[in-house]
């Protein structure tokens, strides 16, 4: 009953208010930040790197849920990939590694084949300074010839070609190479983050020889990175072998990393516990008890997101959808809370879309995500009868499952709609490419359950490439003359604390005008054997996925 | 019997020709197809990539076209290469193909071996305590989906003896324990669920068989229990049973399906579903027009070994 439920709605965050103050004084009377007001967990969000040297030689073990559907970067961003392609090759630059990161929101940007970058006063050319000595791996057809500028070029001009990259690449105007080390890239227009493009983990550089020679990539991953791809065999494992040649010398310290595709989650958790698999990602905190039962010695990181990628998408350019006051009142209609409480056991955030890391230093708390974002059922009523729809109406929502919890949060909604509002929701669930396939046309009615692609780390990436209305990224359908010129505006500005406020006005515009309808997600928890080190997950950066370059530092102690 | 192992070999063209169609077809009703999956997520390609990257796999050409092509490639045997991942589709059933033969062989084996003598024991001691347990056991494999078998069998496995069969498929010739080890527990899971039908089967059939005439006639003649059983009883009882069983193959490829996702097993269930779920065309037709083919050839020989059986029954 709502009365019984609100009541206890309210006794939780009494009790989680009172455990994030215990938490908060803690913390400050340690002299550290509290990095989370939401949920604490008892298990740290952080874990340091070691202070010991590091250990050469073993075998790092993987069970992992994803297959690559194919190996070639300009055909795919999926996780499936980026799981180990990150390891075999390098970009242009890359975000701090878990043994350099000053704590999970350590967004800093660190070289990885470019030793220095530097913008022109307009921030439309861009020059690399390539480190010098860096070799392809010894296989042929490279066969450890060294890396230039020249390869830098030809790979982003075949990412602008076609593929899955070809949006973020076409905004260069054209490149050249002074010098064998040296990379100029021109712009179409000014961008201040365009180092950050070029930092997102798909953006790995491939070899010119491969691509000519076979006329795709699909059959060989040949990359500059710290391992060299020993074996891939589809549905059954990936095992990349430590590269002798690496230009970062001494590194990496693991000899092999073996990645076993273990499709089953039962599986991987029994995989985990037996000592098959050194890490794992686990959603719940009960899972993680449940390890903890068997494997009392293992090592938990609680992550917690920086952004949640699924939210409800709103056919916002056709009615009922096209009017503000109908996008508020289903919003409001909506207990995020409960969903956190109950779908997510607690361990999860009330669901926000551009990295809150930003524009300010904590998480969202429901009352920063605005008026239009809390539970108020009784305005939400009263604003959907103010928009004409007194006694609601009918609509559609199509989803996937991603994951089993998401079936749950859908149907909360649909629950949540209809007893608040009178909005009755006919629910689909699709199939991966139906779902995708109806999705990215845009051509739907109603809702459906969006999604922002999960591999993006950049501020422009999530602002620019999902929000402006030009963008083919831009599947929630965003059409909102001030966020175009907010986010084009974000490019433009070189200074980091004007960009801080900048993305701010860009997600209260978004809140305000409920642009993107986001959802409660989960926050996860990595679980280490306790003998593993330097692999713990940055924001957006988990070291069994899209994070994995990280684990070029990764050693084991045993 | 030639006569009648080539009629059915005949028959079987118009039953493949239909699998084929429908299979066609119903991949094609699917919305989506293989760029879909592979790209949209990235919301980075235009329609006109897209249509440019379809022309290049001819998935643009008109279905008929497309259906007489893979006709041609089936009958040729050069099935093509997979739409998603580029690999030749006969790669990936060379390797696909011997796991789900072998997790399917070792099940039918395990199935048997649990089935036939719980089954007999069943009949011969029918309303004892032996009787009921073997009755319980049918039950279980029966009402037991492979799913909440093969989740509770790997769960219990890690946590009570620290152990489950290795991950990453190793192959028979590479380690014949390893490979024996991860094939186990997934046979006798699939095993199980098809041995409790037969084990029903059995003990009702040896239980008919055991009171026909010429088996009392058998025990008059003062031959040991056993005897009868086992050389008399055993053989005539064995027909419906052998009918049982060929029937269930079928089920028993299905569910390998599950089994092989839940123990890592890269076999054709994994194959197929992943295929369909990418909207991968050749390879679904592929391997379902495959399983169509082993499917009529089982049954074949399940209806030859009648014969073998029963030396009353002759083929016309």
């Amino acid at each position: 009953m709502p009365a019984d439920r609100g009541s206890n709605r309210r006794e939780f965050m009494k009790a989680a208010s009172w455990g994030s103050l215990a938490v908060t004084a803690g913390m400050v009377a340690t002299g550290r930040t509290p990095a989370f007001a939401a949920a604490p967990s008892k298990y740290p969000d952080w874990i340091p790197a070691s202070p010991k040297p590091p250990k050469r030689g073993g075998t790092l073990t993987r069970a992992s849920a994803w297959d690559p559907p194919v190996i070639d970067p300009r055909l795919t961003q999926s996780v499936g990939l980026y799981q180990f392609a990150g390891l075999t090759s390098n970009r242009l630059v890359r975000y701090a590694f878990t043994d350099e990161a000053s704590g999970p929101g350590d967004m800093s940007l660190k070289g990885d084949l470019a030793e220095s970058w530097a913008a022109s006063p307009d921030h439309r050319v861009w020059t690399f300074k390539l480190r010098q000595g860096v070799k392809w791996q010894n296989l042929p057809p490279l066969n450890g010839r060294e890396l230039t500028a020249a390869d830098v070029k030809y790979c982003f001009e075949q990412y602008a070609k076609e593929g899955v990259q070809a949006f973020t690449f076409q905004e260069i105007e054209g490149m050249e190479t002074p010098d064998k080390h040296t990379l100029r890239v021109h712009l179409k227009t000014p961008n201040t983050l365009f180092p950050q493009n070029v930092a997102e983990p798909v953006t790995v550089i491939f070899s010119r020889e491969v691509l000519e020679e076979d006329g795709d990539l699909k059959k060989r991953l040949i990359g500059t990175g710290p391992y060299i791809v020993k074996e891939h065999t589809r549905k059954v494992r990936v095992v990349l072998q430590r590269n002798p040649d690496y230009w970062d010398k001494g590194r990496p310290y693991v000899d092999e990393y073996v990645i076993l595709s273990t499709p089953d989650a039962a599986t991987r958790l029994a995989a985990f516990r037996t000592g098959q698999a050194d890490f794992i990602w686990v959603a719940s905190p009960s899972e993680v008890e449940t390890i903890i039962k068997t494997n009392p010695a293992t090592v938990v990181q609680a992550y917690h997101n920086t952004l949640a990628p699924f939210g409800l998408a709103l056919a916002q350019d056709r009615a009922p959808f096209n009017d503000v006051r109908v996008r508020r009142a289903v919003s409001m209609a909506i207990d995020r809370q409960k969903m956190v409480d109950t779908v997510f056991e607690g361990h999860g955030i009330l669901g926000w879309g551009v990295p809150y890391i930003y524009y300010q230093d904590t998480p969202p708390t429901a009352k920063d995500l605005g008026p239009w974002w809390q539970y108020r059922p009784a305005d939400a009523k009263k604003l959907l009868a103010e928009a004409g729809h007194p006694n609601g109406f009918e609509t559609t929502l199509f989803y996937y499952e991603y994951f089993p919890q998401m079936t749950s949060e859908v149907q909360l909604v649909q629950q949540d709609l209809k007893r608040n509002l009178n909005i009755n929701v006919k629910i689909t669930k699709l199939d991966y490419t139906t779902y995708y396939g109806r999705y990215v046309e845009s051509k739907w009615d109603g809702m459906s359950w969006g999604f922002q692609s999960g591999h993006a780390v950049g501020l422009d990436e999530r602002t620019y490439m999902y929000m402006h209305s030009r963008s083919t990224k831009n599947f929630f359908r965003v059409n909102d003359p001030v966020i175009d010129e907010l986010t084009t505006k974000l490019r433009r500005t070189p200074d980091k604390a004007e960009q801080r406020l900048i993305a701010k006005k860009i997600v209260d515009r978004e809140y305000d005008q409920v642009l993107r309808m986001w959802m409660p997600y989960d926050n996860g928890f990595l679980v280490f054997q306790p003998h593993a080190r330097n692999m713990a997950a940055v924001a957006m950066r988990r070291t069994d996925g899209y994070g994995s370059p990280s684990l070029a530092r990764a050693w084991m102690e045993k | 019997m030639y006569k009648y192992v080539l009629r059915r070999l005949l028959l079987a063209v118009p039953v493949l020709l239909l699998s084929s169609l429908i299979v066609f077809g119903l991949m094609r009703v699917m919305p989506g197809d293989a760029l879909t999956a592979l790209m949209a997520e990235s919301g980075n390609v235009g329609e006109k990539e897209l249509a440019k990257l379809r022309r290049d796999l001819q998935l643009d050409r008109p279905y008929a076209e497309q259906y007489l092509l893979w006709l041609w490639q089936m009958v040729s045997f050069r099935p093509g290469d997979s739409i998603f991942t580029g690999e030749p589709i006969a790669t990936s059933l060379k390797k696909s193909i011997p796991v789900t033969l072998e997790l399917a062989t070792l099940a039918l084996i395990l199935g048997l071996v649990i089935a036939v003598p719980i089954g007999i024991l069943s009949a011969t001691r029918q309303n004892t305590p032996a009787d009921y347990a073997g009755r319980v056991v049918a039950v279980s494999g029966l009402s037991l989906p492979d799913f909440w078998l093969g989740t509770l069998v790997i769960t219990f496995a890690a946590i009570w003896f620290r152990w489950i069969p290795s991950i990453g498929y190793v192959s028979f010739w590479e380690s014949p324990t390893r490979n024996l080890q991860q094939f186990l527990l997934p046979a006798a899971v699939l095993g199980f669920r098809l041995s409790a039908a037969t084990m029903r089967m059995t003990r009702s059939t040896v239980l008919e068989v055991l009171r026909e005439d010429y088996v009392r006639t058998a025990r008059a003649k003062g031959l040991e229990g056993r005897i009868v059983v086992y050389k008399h009883a055993l053989k005539n009882a064995l027909i419906p049973v052998v009918t049982i069983v060929g029937g269930q193959l079928g089920t028993l490829l299905a569910g390998t399906v599950i089994v092989e996702t839940i123990f890592a097993l890269p076999g054709m269930g994994r194959l197929t579903v992943e295929a369909i779920l990418f909207r991968d065309y050749p390879v679904v037709q592929t391997n379902v027009m495959l399983v169509a083919g082993a499917l009529v050839s089982l049954n074949l020989m399940v209806d030859l070994m009648y014969a073998w059986l029963d030396p009353r029954i002759r083929y016309h």
